[in-house]
């Protein structure tokens, strides 16, 4: 289906055709050659030679009907919606794969081509079901709101009572997406992304005519973790929503703009509710991150926001067992907690899904007891130049910059599962601009052919120092803008401290030579949403060493992923569990204050590129729950520390006291001192030996990761279907 | 709730569905601002403060009581007829229930009204003006929510122009149910609103202070 | 024709009032009836419920003013109509003319519950609950031990 490159359809190595640079240079210093006059209805507009027609429309606002063009895949002309009629053309043509002459005139809405988009429309009725009152596409359809506007206003169709309509059977292809063939009008979208941009090639047409049927040719679930976005794409009610099935109509939910926190990419989202409750949640375009699409935990994990929450304060009775209590009761006892404690034994713990507001909030409350002991989860070595520069713990390259990467090495990464839709732009570079990618850690399938290195350590190190022989070296010297990203996962092994020196020392050298002054090369891929906006506001990475000390008070702001054990900590010891559901963390605790989950605050989260965005409250916290920096500030007037804020206004005031960055909604600064981490890290460049291992190797593995998507019954089902695809023979 | 407490020792279950749904509070706010259940076989005193504990708080009780006495004696409400619930809701004036031997009289506007009878269909339309005249109202002020309708949208619920119940705009004290009520059953309504401001504390509450 | 002179001369009215006094039980049992029910009837006593509310007909007043409850002194100030039980209730509407410990026709089935007043603003009151699912499924911690 894809058309690749024709020097990959060759099989042949790139360094075989031509050197990369002398391509990547071809395309930038080619003088761009005039533009082309063209006239839409009368109206004339310069556009570069190879525009289409469609396109060329767009510019002067002229919006072209169509089904199967879309912006991000490729042009497959096969709906025939967007026929207009061209003057001394014999025939009209379809706008979307017709590209500019030099004095074209086009008119969009002349009689003839009015005439052609009747003809369309009806033939593509003649065999769609009039079921739009049961459809869960209704409202939002394609095909109904351009037979409004387009199509004829009677009908010839009378066979009805004959052979009726074409009927297709259902295709099952797996727990999220819901299909009824039925309505399908074959404008292939669906596939064409499954190709491009998933890199799964299970979809496709069978039969042709009245035959044709678009499936997986197999009985097969569509195993990629991008699949949600099908169903945004499909423009009829042919693949839906199987968890969003029957639930409401567009007109009649509530759509709030805010950010996805479950993976560390922060993907721009709509979150669409209805009576204070989450519908569904859909991607919104943000061309620096997430373009539009999203990925399939971000978007159908929504359900896990309404299950296992903690809607009321908790206490420890006599027995150890937890019972609602009211506010005032848990927040007293929290507080005793807090004030009876030597300042050198508290302990505070940010989990995944801690927004920068709280993170501060409870920073400052540690810092007013006298304790520095506040945490995160995710380990990052401190050695060197530790988290005191941002450019050691970000994407620096950002997101949207990979596209245009011409080398790509990934070291103890899997990004398909860890970022879904960085990997999607890494793949998007390897389709559209020959981008190699290489790969040291285990070996997975990213969906795109890489070169594996292997999966030790000392691989990173022969790279950094220049030593290995490898051919990736080579490559890696020659590309002109290289990208090396490193997974955090792998700095938690006592080698980490290393693997960063030696990831930061090869990427500068990378960086040294590059022509492009301006391009980055190091990126460390976190996992989590709060990681970024955490090491931001000063937490120390990590929490082997505060853990050893045997800390009173543990505070944990949603951590959830069970580092922190009653084993591990002294037997009097009082945990407090701060968070929105009930998970490890809530399990171990003595005192549970129930907080808001991602989708019913507003609230900063920074992404793994240090982009800092704003989530808005798109529903009210159930029960009793409260925002968490509200909590926090409550907590800390009965301990007798007031901090000094009372409105989120003036909580960002101190945000920006902090970092300026967390305030800084939308941008990304450019991270620089680079070479002083290198420097600093220079000391730290002792041999290794170990193997780069990930966590998350198997699409199984990638549904159920946080205490949102655990709690989710549509995650779970993800899991058992992908792991019964497994047993099957296809 | 007699029968649900019956039902709750044969069948626990039950019992502890509803107060896991978020039951249990509201029985919670009920046994505090509410009266004990009577005893049909005791005699009733006058008044709803008894549990005094000593000579201040009996005074307040006693003044607390002879205010609500003048305050329910005389409700004058703000009609706001809406629809054919109005029409009961005329009934109640003329002769045959005779609202006026409750000190209850009809006054053309909300300054010197002390109850606001809502009878029929709230539109959307309607509901700011509502709203005004609520707003309008002196303290203190009741509100009747008479009709089907004005509880809850009655016939009209899932229509686009209406109020699902007037007390999505203001606080409903007495709901009178049906459609509409009869003039019988409106009056049962301020019967029961008297009532209920026989069990106001105001200047016991503002003793406590 | 001695009942035509006295009628003529309204002296049956003031034979009546006497004699409503007297039944109410003198002038300050008038008084105080007066004071609880804002009127004053004389009528033969039909029966009584099992509150002690007792119920009178007269058929000297015109029809639906002719049966009457009065209620129980338990009630003090504070009767209302929802005090009288559903039996009553048909005669005193005019249902029936049976007042109902005269009626055969009323079995006591064991499954027929006890009629209550109206409980609105007390305790006992009826509070709706929700039957459907709650939107948000709460977490319930695992009991730590069974002791």
């Amino acid at each position: 289906m894809l058309r690749q490159p024709l020097s990959r359809a060759l099989a042949l190595s790139p360094s075989k055709v031509a050197p990369l640079a002398a391509r990547k240079f071809a395309d930038q210093v080619q003088a761009q050659p005039d533009k082309v006059e063209v006239f839409i209805n009368d109206k004339p507009v310069y556009v570069p030679p190879g525009t289409t027609v469609l396109q060329a429309a767009a510019q002067v606002g002229v919006e072209i009907p169509r089904f199967c063009y879309h912006e991000r895949l490729a042009v497959a002309g096969n709906c025939r919606m967007c026929l207009v009629e061209v003057e001394k053309s014999p025939k009209p043509v379809a706008a979307c794969a017709m590209p500019v002459m030099k004095g074209m005139r086009v008119k969009t809405d002349s009689d003839l081509t009015k005439k052609a988009r009747e003809g369309v429309m009806e033939f593509l009725l003649v065999n769609h079901p009039l079921d739009c009152p049961i459809c869960d596409q209704g409202g939002e359809c394609d095909l109904q709101d351009q037979s409004m506007a387009f199509g004829s206003d009677k009908s010839r169709f009378t066979d009805i009572h004959f052979s009726g309509k074409r009927a297709v059977e259902d295709k099952d292809v797996g727990p999220l997406i819901k299909t009824i063939m039925t309505r399908c009008i074959h404008c292939t979208r669906c596939i064409r992304f499954a190709s491009e941009v998933a890199g799964i090639d299970d979809f496709g047409t069978t039969g042709r005519g009245t035959d044709m049927q678009v499936g997986t040719y197999v009985e097969k679930m569509f195993l990629s973790e991008l699949s949600g976005n099908i169903i945004d794409l499909c423009p009829v009610g042919a693949l839906t929503s199987k968890p969003y099935s029957f639930a409401a109509r567009p007109w009649e939910t509530r759509r709030i703009d805010s950010v996805d926190v479950l993976d560390p990419l922060g993907s721009n989202i709509v979150v669409t509710t209805r009576t204070n409750e989450v519908l569904r949640i859909l991607p919104r375009t943000n061309e620096e991150i997430n373009e539009e699409w999203l990925s399939d935990k971000s978007r159908f994990a929504c359900d896990g926001l309404k299950r296992q929450r903690l809607v009321t304060p908790m206490l420890a009775d006599s027995r150890g067992n937890l019972t609602p209590v009211e506010w005032e009761d848990a927040v007293v006892a929290a507080a005793r907690a807090l004030r009876d404690c030597p300042p050198g034994k508290l302990l505070a713990v940010a989990g995944d899904f801690a927004d920068a507001e709280s993170l501060v909030a409870l920073k400052d409350l540690f810092n007013h007891l006298g304790s520095e002991n506040v945490c995160t989860e995710q380990y990052f070595p401190l050695e060197g130049s530790g988290t005191d520069l941002r450019s050691s713990y970000l994407l620096n390259t950002k997101i949207a910059n990979v596209e245009d990467a011409d080398f790509v090495l990934l070291i103890g990464t899997n990004v398909r599962f860890e970022a879904p839709l960085l990997n999607a732009r890494i793949r998007k570079a390897f389709v559209q601009k020959e981008t190699d990618v290489a790969l040291v850690g285990p070996k997975v399938d990213l969906t795109y052919d890489y070169t594996h290195v292997g999966d030790s350590a000392s691989i990173v190190k022969d790279l950094a120092t220049g030593t290995s022989s490898h051919e990736v070296m080579k490559r890696l010297e020659n590309a002109k803008r290289p990208v090396v990203i490193l997974g955090a996962d792998q700095l938690k092994t006592p080698e980490g401290a290393a693997l960063l020196a030696y990831t930061q020392e090869l990427s500068l050298r990378l960086q040294d030579k590059l022509v492009d002054k301006e391009w980055k090369v190091l990126n460390v891929l976190q996992r989590t949403a709060s990681q970024a906006a955490a090491l931001d506001a000063g937490y120390r990475p990590g929490l082997g060493a505060q853990l050893q000390a045997g800390p009173k008070v543990v505070y944990l702001l949603g951590a959830d992923s069970g580092l922190v054990t009653r084993d591990a900590l002294p037997k009097d010891c009082v945990v407090i569990y701060q968070g929105h559901h009930g998970d490890a963390g809530a399990a171990i605790a003595d005192i549970v204050l129930p907080g808001a989950a991602y989708t019913e605050k507003r609230a900063t989260y920074v992404n793994a590129e240090g982009r800092a965005q704003q989530t808005l409250p798109a529903v009210t916290p159930p029960g009793k729950a409260r925002e968490d920096w509200k909590i926090i500030r409550a907590l800390s007037e009965v301990v007798g520390v007031r901090l000094p804020y009372d409105s989120l206004d003036e909580l960002r005031e101190r945000l920006a006291a902090v970092s300026p960055t967390l305030v800084a909604y939308g941008d990304v600064q450019d991270n620089n001192y680079f070479a002083q981490a290198r420097a600093l890290a220079q000391s730290l460049q002792k041999p290794v030996s170990g193997k780069l291992d990930v966590q998350l190797k198997q699409l199984e593995d990638y549904f159920m990761t946080d205490s949102i998507s655990r709690a989710s019954p549509t995650m779970a089902k993800c899991v058992q279907a992908v792991l019964k695809q497994k047993q099957s023979p296809y | 709730m007699q029968v649900v407490k019956a039902l709750g020792a044969s069948a626990p279950t039950v019992f502890s569905v509803i107060k896991k749904g978020g039951f249990a509070p509201m029985v919670d706010i009920i046994r505090q601002t509410h009266l004990p259940a009577p005893n049909p076989k005791e005699r009733r005193p006058y008044s709803p403060f008894q549990d005094t504990s000593n000579m201040a708080e009996y005074a307040v009780a006693r003044l607390d009581d002879l205010l609500n006495w003048g305050r329910k004696g005389s409700m004058w409400p703000m009609t706001f007829g809406l629809a054919c619930c109005a029409v009961e809701m005329m009934h109640i004036a003329a002769p045959r229930y005779d609202m006026d031997r409750y000190g209850v009289v009809f006054r053309a506007s909300p300054r010197q009204s002390d109850v606001m009878i809502v009878a029929g269909t709230l539109t959307n339309k309607m509901a700011p003006a509502l709203r005004k005249v609520y707003d309008q109202m002196p303290d203190p002020r009741w509100v009747i929510s008479m009709g089907s309708c004005a509880n809850g949208g009655g016939y009209y619920h899932y229509s686009y122009s209406v109020v699902r119940g007037c007390d999505r705009i203001v606080p409903v004290d007495i709901y009178v149910p049906g459609c509409p009520p009869t003039a019988e059953a409106l009056l049962y309504g301020v019967l029961q609103l008297q009532k209920k401001v026989k069990r106001m504390k105001t200047i016991q509450v503002w003793y406590r202070k | 024709m001695s009942n035509s002179i006295a009628k003529l001369l309204a002296l049956d009215k003031i034979s009546n009032f006497f004699n409503i006094i007297r039944q109410n039980g003198g002038i300050r049992a008038s008084m105080y009836k007066l004071y609880r029910q804002d009127e004053l009837k004389d009528g033969t006593l039909v029966g009584e419920d099992q509150f002690g509310n007792k119920y009178y007909e007269n058929p000297r007043y015109f029809y639906s003013r002719n049966r009457w409850v009065e209620y129980s002194d338990n009630f003090n100030m504070n009767y209302d109509g929802s005090q009288v039980p559903a039996e009553w209730f048909g005669w005193l509407h005019y249902k029936t003319d049976l007042p109902p410990h005269k009626d055969p026709n009323r079995p006591k089935y064991k499954w027929m519950i006890e009629f209550t007043e109206n409980m609105s603003g007390t305790t006992g009151q009826y509070v709706p609950y929700s039957t459907t699912r709650p939107k948000i499924e709460p977490w319930v911690p695992k009991p730590k031990s069974s002791v």
